[in-house]
């Protein structure tokens, strides 16, 4: 792989990727079960989605 | 009487599970996913090398800032340590970056974020392997 050409990603995506990789790595770290680890995940992921989303349009104003 | 200030003798058991458990973790931290390899936690190990690995190529592969030792101020000692994290896999993306970093832009600076999540998340598995190689539920 050429990382030299870098990747080209947008402000969403690269929060999305992030929040992926994260939720998934707490969810193996912190649960044992399949079941649980899913749900924790997902749990997880959705929760990163939300506050970032949130704080992304709490600072919208202070752009203007 | 006793002396009350005499330290209680570490089992010998005690001792050499104490050694192999920061063995563990030294191995952890220096190859991700290695720690909980050496334990047969195979989802575990597969997750810490694979999520590991993926923020340091996407990292890497977005310039973003690889830091090194020779810092300037605290705020890169901070970073270079966060970046140490990660073990061998710090090499694999000083390599990785050829052009260098670029932070002028957005995606270099997420790189930045990239990386140093990396280092700390390899650190926290790590210690997680630790933890476990030491009889803690995990």
């Amino acid at each position: 792989m050429n990382a030299g050409m870098g990747f080209k990603l947008g402000h969403l995506q690269s929060m999305l990727l992030f929040a992926v990789l994260i939720s998934v790595a707490f969810g193996f770290l912190s649960r044992r079960r399949p079941i649980e680890r899913v749900k924790y995940i997902v749990w997880s992921l959705f929760l990163f989605l939300l506050i970032g989303v949130g704080i992304g349009w709490a600072m919208y104003p202070f752009s203007h | 009487m006793a002396d009350e200030t005499a330290v209680a003798a570490v089992p010998p058991q005690d001792l050499k599970r104490e050694t192999i458990a920061l063995f563990i973790g030294v191995a952890g931290w220096l190859v991700p996913g290695l720690g909980h390899a050496l334990l047969k936690m195979w989802g575990r190990a597969t997750m810490g090398f694979l999520t590991v690995g993926l923020l340091v190529i996407l990292g890497a592969g977005m310039r973003g800032n690889v830091f090194s030792s020779g810092a300037n101020d605290a705020f890169d000692t901070l970073g270079f340590l966060a970046d140490l994290g990660t073990g061998t896999f710090y090499l694999a993306a000083t390599k990785l970056e050829t052009n260098g970093a670029d932070v002028s832009h957005a995606g270099g600076d997420y790189g930045t974020r990239f990386l140093a999540t990396a280092g700390v998340l390899n650190l926290l598995t790590a210690l997680h392997a630790y933890e476990a190689a030491r009889g803690r539920k995990a």
